[in-house]
């Protein structure tokens, strides 16, 4: 097994994964450095979504390995993933639907202030002050995504904006190192991807997370992302920075189909 | 030997009758991804007009059959359009599917409890049910071959309208992607029904065929749980595996029967669920369904 | 108070309990399952023979009972668990039934389908109440702590759970064994009621009724799983000389409250001081505020 550098956090090495003779992803190999905000990028079934379900356990590749902080969590189940200090949105929103914006998070949030079945049963010993450290931490984080006011309202009710941004929230809530988002813009006006860009790169500050996005928005990726990578049919076509990205024939031939002359 | 060819014949005649219930609970499972716990309803209906058609009617046995067939076709359309329905337009959770056909399993059987009465009925001997002797080798029922073959019958009815009726072909559409056949033009609505009706017109046929194996009971519907069995063994959603599911299960209850205990039937029937769903829980033949991340 | 009074506060306190323990796998894990009779079956047959053929002290027996059942769930459960949906409904019909032909081919030790007679009558007024108030205080306190919120998590959407670094089977099997401890204990305490078992009592009719109950008080509320065994116990005791009709009426409200209002009488909300609050607004201003309100289910 390879060493990697000190600096990178996640390592994809010749990952391979197909569905029933369909390649999703092939031969894809890539490095993300830590604390970067790098960006993955390819046209709708190119297997991005793929790649992330790869790094969090819920496929497991055909071949390929995935090393994080150089441990290799090829096949780690999903939960073991998470508990690495990864954690991930979805493109399609997984929300708690009746559970509230606060209860939403909570749930993350209590992975890291844990007692026993016993306090849980009889609400002695720390229930009380780890159930206040949960609720108080939650509401921090739900401010900070601007939903504090929304905060007693089922997810389901939510503007969909809102409901983007309450995820992220709760993958937060996680204390990852690495996040993971995937799409997070999806079905937004440019005002709104316009906010959610400063929302990501303040957090990517503030938390000191190493984040990677898949997007669509191209406005959203070249701004805020120094690395893209970029995919079609499952395999990396390009990678570089935005500049580089923008003007590479292949990236040019995957989103417009044709060449273009330079 | 003797008592092992009687008892593989006798397994293959009851695995027969599983089947004509497995395919038909598979069929609806393949199409709508639910188990209907009121299969065996359609089960108990099939019998109860059966038995009814020839004891008040004094009809013949066809005529007894048909109206059978068509009775309960009819009412698992009819316990479609009013129960399941409107559940399935309000929520994608199957939870409340199975919680509602559970609740229909107990109001078909209970229906007949109240109105009919609970006690054992014997359909009148119009299904020949002497003794056939078969080369010297081993003595078996007319019953036991006649089942069989209609089994085979039915089933075979089936497949040819699944392979070559333009309605079987929108089935096995659906039975792959539901939505997608809806957008290909499928009317799903009406697909459905005719999905339900074929499963009650089939486990009808089943029906009549243990009511005269172990008489007619309100009850009797909850034999269909080895049937269920019996469709998880050879897969869900699986219609040639039900078939082998239920041949299976009907080899290992009548092997079991002749040669360990008659008591442990069930135990036995119970246990390679469980072996199958410990071990290979997709059955033999049955899809493996992973929900898109 | 007379003698038949009390019987039905007693029938009430046993109702609770194993609707308490099945609420909690179903409604706010959300495994269905059919075969939590076959828990409580364990829980009555050892309580039984404990306390009739050895004389142990009847709370001990009942422990017993309880914890016989939790430990037979979690060897059952830890590899069933990992089934999904219909297949786990299925399983549970089979193993529900498997410990009810067991217990019918128990010879001497558990004297077959006829039945167990003779059991001391240990389930007075006072004991019933006590294990109802003890076990009520415990399962609020569950679903009112980080579990409850994993149990919740775990039903809602289990890949997002898992997302979120929860072993969902662990939750899964945790749920299941809480849920059979409650119930060997309600059929524990059943058997000191009556001073009569028999496998019969504890077949897939038995396992119905209780998941009925429980429906109709609302998935994901246990203050409606109260109600909802109070309301349906009184009716069962109320309509005596129709029970025939009784599963009828079972199966009926099944279906009709998964038509109708399939979040049944509480939906998802417990009764506590959100509910007061939202009663208060909803009498005094005579209609519901905007923002906030309960949007029809129409599932994400």
């Amino acid at each position: 097994m390879t060493k990697v550098s000190k600096n990178i956090i996640l390592k994809l090495d010749n990952l391979n994964k197909h569905f029933g003779g369909v390649p999703a992803v092939k031969d894809i190999s890539f490095s993300i450095n830590k604390g970067e905000l790098a960006g993955l990028i390819g046209p709708n079934g190119a297997g991005k979504t793929t790649i992330f379900n790869l790094v969090t356990g819920v496929y497991s590749p055909d071949s390929g390995h995935i090393i994080f902080r150089d441990e290799d969590i090829t096949s780690l189940k999903t939960y073991e993933v998470i508990h690495k200090n990864v954690a991930r949105t979805f493109q399609n929103l997984r929300l708690f639907p009746r559970s509230t914006a606060l209860e939403n998070v909570m749930v993350a949030m209590q992975q890291h202030h844990a007692y026993s079945f016993g306090e849980a049963i009889t609400h002695f010993g720390r229930w009380g002050k780890k159930e206040k450290e949960i609720k108080l931490k939650s509401m921090d984080i739900i401010d900070r995504v601007g939903l504090a006011k929304r905060a007693d309202q089922p997810a389901r009710t939510l503007p969909y904006g809102m409901q983007r941004r309450l995820e992220i929230a709760r993958a937060l809530a996680l204390d990852p190192e690495f996040l993971f988002l995937d799409e997070p813009a999806a079905g937004m006006n440019p005002e709104e991807v316009n906010e959610l860009n400063h929302l990501i790169v303040d957090i990517h500050k503030e938390f000191k997370l190493t984040i990677l996005v898949i997007e669509h928005h191209m406005d959203l990726v070249m701004e805020i992302c120094p690395h893209i990578i970029c995919m079609n049919f499952g395999t990396k076509i390009a990678e570089g920075n935005p500049d580089e990205i923008q003007r590479h024939p292949e990236v040019l031939k995957a989103y417009l189909g044709e060449e273009v002359d330079e | 030997m003797d008592i092992l060819l009687q008892q593989i014949i006798n397994g293959l005649s009851l695995g027969s009758v599983y089947a004509l219930i497995a395919v038909g609970y598979s069929l609806v499972y393949s199409i709508l991804m639910f188990s209907n716990f009121a299969h065996g309803g359609f089960l108990v209906i099939g019998g109860y007009i059966c038995y009814f058609a020839l004891k008040s009617m004094g009809t013949s046995i066809w005529i007894a059959g048909f109206l059978s067939i068509f009775g309960a076709g009819l009412s698992a359309v009819f316990t479609e359009r009013l129960a399941y329905k409107p559940i399935r337009e309000n929520t994608n959770n199957t939870l409340y599917l199975l919680i509602a056909s559970m609740g229909m399993s107990i109001v078909i059987e209970n229906f007949f409890v109240v109105t009919v009465g609970g006690r054992f009925r014997a359909l009148p001997p119009i299904i020949p049910t002497q003794p056939v002797h078969l080369f010297g080798l081993a003595t078996t029922s007319i019953f036991d071959i006649l089942s069989l073959l209609t089994a085979v019958f039915f089933l075979g009815v089936l497949q040819i309208l699944l392979i070559k009726t333009k309605w079987g072909l929108a089935i096995r559409a659906a039975a792959y992607n539901l939505k997608t056949a809806g957008l290909m033009g499928v009317n799903v609505s009406l697909l459905i029904s005719i999905v339900f009706f074929i499963a009650g017109a089939l486990a009808a046929v089943g029906g009549i065929f243990l009511s005269v194996r172990y008489t007619l009971y309100p009850q009797l519907g909850v034999i269909t749980i080895k049937a269920f069995v019996a469709a998880v063994i050879g897969g869900l959603g699986s219609l040639p595996g039900a078939v082998l599911g239920s041949i299976l299960l009907g080899l290992a209850e009548m092997l079991t029967a002749g040669f360990i205990s008659s008591q442990l039937r069930d135990l036995v029937v119970f246990s390679l669920l469980i072996i199958t769903l410990l071990f290979r829980p997709q059955g033999f033949f049955g899809k493996n369904i992973s929900e898109k991340v | 108070m007379s003698g038949y009074t009390e019987g039905i506060i007693i029938l009430l306190c046993i109702n609770f309990i194993a609707a308490m323990g099945v609420s909690l796998l179903t409604g706010f894990t959300g495994i269905f399952s059919l075969g939590h009779a076959g828990y409580m079956a364990v829980g009555a047959y050892t309580a039984a023979i404990l306390t009739f053929q050895y004389e142990f002290n009847f709370i001990i027996a009942i422990l017993l009972g309880g914890a016989i059942a939790a430990i037979l769930a979690y060897v059952i459960g830890v590899p069933t668990l990992k089934l999904i949906g219909d297949y786990y409904a299925i399983v549970s019909i089979g193993l529900g039934e498997a410990i009810r032909l067991i217990l019918e081919n128990g010879g001497t030790i558990t004297r077959g389908a006829r039945g167990y007679p003779g059991i001391p009558p240990y389930t007075t007024l006072t004991v019933a109440l006590c294990f109802f108030v003890v076990m009520a205080f415990l399962m609020f306190n569950l679903i009112n702590s980080r579990f409850g919120r994993a149990f919740k998590a775990c039903r809602d959407d289990y890949i997002a759970a898992s997302l979120l670094g929860y072993n969902t089977s662990k939750y899964r099997v945790l749920s299941l064994v809480v849920s059979a401890f409650y119930c060997g204990i309600s059929g524990a305490l059943l058997g000191g009621f009556l001073s009569f078992i028999q496998p019969i009592m504890f077949d897939m009719v038995k396992s119905t009724e209780i998941t009925s109950v429980v429906v109709f008080g609302g998935l994901g509320s246990m203050t409606g799983t109260l109600i909802g065994t109070f309301v349906i116990t009184l009716i069962t005791e109320l309509f005596r000389p129709i029970s025939q009709y009784r599963m009828l009426i079972y199966g009926a409200i099944l279906v009709i409250i998964m038509v109708i209002r399939p979040e049944g009488v509480m939906g998802q909300q417990e009764f506590g001081p959100k509910m007061l609050k939202l009663l208060k607004r909803k009498f005094l201003r005579g209609n519901f505020s905007k923002e906030g309100g309960d949007i029809n289910d129409k599932g994400i």
